[in-house]
């Protein structure tokens, strides 16, 4: 069994290289990162040698690890054939030679070496002697199969949610606190080192908690054999080990469960709507309607919204406590808009087969006025609040909170600027995409680069340009007493974006009349 | 024959090298209940396509109702509805939404939509599932929900992609119900289908299509010719036989 199961997995990574061309790349770039997060966790455990808060660090390396391992397999439920039981099910297989198949399966591949290779940088960081260096071995060995059977576990427990609607949408949204923990670390962190706000000392004592978790006891247990205190760091790893086979028998036991049960949460699953809002507002309301349900239910949705708030933070915050923080203030508010053109720019594409269903309704070159203002105004009432409050939390960090509204009115410009580029880009440069196992949203079809290029720098550069005067207007009314400036600039940036966006409908509408059956059928191309 | 709903003439589509549909002509009358049968890849989805206004065609004229679908297409989607193989719903719509939305979004009042949406999921049998999501629904209940957003407008003319496709015979037995029901009232139904069977049982006038043409068309009598539906479809379009001979290990009786 552990040879089939093996071999299963070894022809999946082989058979992503024979696979489409992005699946391909996807698996070349994947080797690679797994390469380097080797050399680099080596590396970075390796220095640690003679630092004074060596174990402390040691211990945040084996936890985040820890937590790689807990959340990714969920984001890539889909990708990893083996980690579904359920792909088993209908074969007569014993659970226990089952479970030893799936672990070593688990075992096999790029990353868990990376992470065997990676954190053997403790046999020279924080390992002395013969003895703390056979430690190190057993601690990794140890380290890296707790990863294997807690991942193991918890996905088994959720295998039946993770393959429903439901559990899939929540895998989707644990994209969220990883990008923002990614931002973090791009942006904030390093900028917190340079001004030495971040030492290696910042980590001491942070294991006083952490030493009795399962990572921390197998960095302690390292530390405590190369200082002469082997008996303890023996019983770390004995303690270590208990932890493994409890969680080993925890989960043969869902392994049995899960074979055999179904998730059956969306059976039971009701909306409570007692029907469509804007019952009197015609074609317009109802397509508002059903966007801002959209919007609500789809976690496409709340995930762009989520990376768009992430990112408009994360790229302001080194200007914010800064004399220059009005132009990182101004320019949160450009970005966010140009990132609003961007994901809108494909919007068929996006709604994929489903519009169909109104293509074959929608009549005339009125009807798609109708039908695109539908689809803005469920945008502007989520964008306009939205940032609304995002602009002015930024504002109150600089410490001008009244600047919010100099940033509000470049936003309603930008938005309007945006989402009416949007609607013309989803006419002239429609591609279709499809939902991939492993990624939150769906990616444009193999074949379209061009076209994603193309919406991308339209939209950034359409955004930039139709900004212009907005920025300018900022810029050269500062003399204005601000009980006149501000309320001046708000109106016209929201008199200036409406224009904007209404101009971007009317465009959309007038090549929409007669390229409908051209947008269906790359919306019907579309997987998800 | 009684007034023409659907008329078409030297329908063609070419993809490229392949030509999908290579001039078709058909005329099914009112309130006829049409089947048009054919093996995978015939061309009988890329021909209802084009009869409704979702994929240009490279030559031909299609009318409904006396409308030409691509000389004026507002005016023929005003009096079509479509159930496309492939259910194209919007699936975080609840059933009940969804029938609400799109009877909104053909232009009838909120209050009526809403209306008409209770009586067909009364007569769907979808009320014990009406606000539960699209997306949660089984294969049965999409394409039951996707007639019931087709019919909402009252079309004077039906097109429907394999709608039991997939579906249990108490599903589709209520499909069954409600089409015939449909096209009691003089309205007109084209149906694309493997089943020979379910054509026999509920067509009057059926058209075989093979590699984009039609090969045999007329009422279910002629088209069949004293044989089974079944048996003229095999003659029609040939079949490919191979009994397995490679697989002299399958069965109980072998080693």
């Amino acid at each position: 069994m552990v040879g089939l199961l093996v071999r299963l997995k070894l022809r999946l990574l082989r058979n992503a290289l024979k696979s489409s061309r992005q699946a391909r790349t996807s698996f070349i770039l994947s080797t690679i990162a797994a390469g380097l997060v080797a050399i680099g966790l080596f590396v970075s455990l390796a220095v640690l040698r003679g630092q004074v808060a060596a174990v402390d660090l040691a211990t945040v390396s084996f936890t985040t690890l820890a937590f790689g391992w807990l959340i990714l397999p969920l984001l890539v439920f889909g990708l990893d054939g083996t980690l579904d039981p359920s792909t088993l099910a209908l074969y007569p297989l014993r659970t226990r030679p089952l479970a030893v198949g799936l672990l070593a399966a688990s075992a096999t591949g790029a990353w868990p070496l990376a992470n065997v290779i990676g954190l053997l940088g403790t046999t020279v960081g924080l390992a002395r002697g013969a003895l703390g260096l056979l430690f190190a071995v057993v601690a990794v060995v140890l380290q890296v199969l707790f990863c294997i059977v807690l991942a193991r576990c918890v996905t088994t427990s959720l295998a039946g949610l993770l393959r429903s609607r439901r559990g899939k949408d929540f895998a989707g949204l644990l994209i969220l606190p990883i990008f923002a923990l990614y931002e973090a670390f791009v942006q904030i962190v390093p900028r917190l080192t340079a001004e030495g706000k971040i030492t290696a000392n910042s980590f001491g004592g942070i294991d006083a908690w952490m030493r009795w978790t399962p990572p921390g006891l197998a960095a302690h247990a390292i530390q405590d054999a190369s200082t002469g205190h082997a008996a303890t760091g023996l019983c770390r790893l004995l303690l270590l080990a208990a932890i493994i086979v409890a969680l080993g028998w925890l989960w043969i036991r869902e392994l049995d469960r899960a074979l055999v049960t179904v998730d059956a949460t969306t059976q039971a699953a009701a909306v409570r709507s007692t029907g469509l809002p804007f019952a009197n507002r015609g074609l317009l309301g109802t397509v508002a309607a059903r966007c801002l349900l959209y919007q609500r239910r789809e976690p496409g949705a709340k995930i762009f919204w989520g990376l768009i708030v992430i990112i408009v933070a994360a790229s302001s915050a080194s200007t914010l406590l800064t004399p220059a923080y009005l132009g990182g203030l101004l320019g949160a508010a450009g970005f966010g808009a140009v990132f609003v053109a961007i994901f809108n720019a494909d919007a068929i594409g996006m709604l994929g087969p489903a519009f169909g269903f109104d293509a074959v309704a929608l009549r005339g070159r009125k009807s798609l006025r109708s039908y695109f203002a539908g689809m803005d105004l469920a945008l502007a009432v989520i964008a306009v609040p939205l940032f609304t409050i995002v602009l002015f939390v930024l504002a109150t960090v600089a410490k001008h909170p009244l600047d919010g509204f100099l940033a509000l009115a470049v936003n309603l410009a930008g938005i309007g600027a945006g989402i009416g580029l949007s609607n013309v880009l989803a006419v002239l440069l429609p591609y279709p995409v499809e939902k991939r196992p492993g990624s939150p949203t769906p990616k444009a079809m193999d074949g379209y680069k061009g076209q994603v290029l193309g919406a991308a720098f339209c939209s950034l550069l359409g955004v930039v340009v139709l900004l212009t005067p907005m920025v300018l207007a900022v810029a050269f009314t500062g003399h204005v007493a601000g009980g006149i400036r501000m309320p001046a600039l708000l109106l016209s940036g929201a008199v200036y974006g409406l224009g904007l966006a209404t101009l971007g409908v009317r465009i959309a509408a007038r090549l929409a009349e007669v390229l409908i059956p051209e947008l269906t059928e790359v919306a019907l191309r579309s997987r998800i | 024959m009684s007034r023409v709903a659907i008329s078409v003439q030297g329908l063609r589509k070419s993809f490229g090298d392949k030509e999908a549909v290579a001039g078709i002509d058909l005329a099914i009358g009112a309130g006829s209940f049409a089947g048009l049968v054919g093996p995978n890849g015939a061309g009988k989805t890329t021909s209802l396509s084009m009869m409704t206004g979702l994929l240009r065609p490279d030559l031909g004229r299609i009318h409904i109702d006396g409308v030409d679908v691509w000389a004026d297409p507002p005016a023929a989607k005003a009096l079509i509805g479509v159930v496309p193989a492939e259910a194209r719903l919007f699936e975080r719509l609840s059933g009940e939404e969804l029938l609400e939305y799109a009877g909104r979004l053909r232009g009838i009042p909120a209050d009526e939509s809403r209306r008409r949406a209770a009586q067909l999921l009364d007569v769907l049998d979808l009320v014990p599932d009406a606000k539960r999501l699209v997306a949660d629904y089984s294969t049965g209940m999409r394409k039951k929900v996707a007639l019931g957003s087709a019919l909402i407008h009252n079309p004077s003319v039906l097109f429907l992609d394999e709608p039991l496709e997939g579906v249990d015979p108490v599903s589709a037995d209520v499909i069954r119900r409600l089409l015939t029901r449909f096209v009691g009232t003089g309205s007109t139904v084209l149906f694309s289908s493997h089943v020979m069977e379910l054509v026999e049982q509920v067509c009057d006038h059926v058209s075989i299509i093979d590699k984009g043409r039609i090969v045999a068309g007329g009422t279910i009598d002629e088209v069949r010719g004293g044989k089974s539906l079944h048996q003229a479809f095999i003659d029609l379009v040939g079949s490919r036989a191979n009994d397995g001979e490679g697989l002299s290990w399958l069965g109980s009786s072998s080693g």
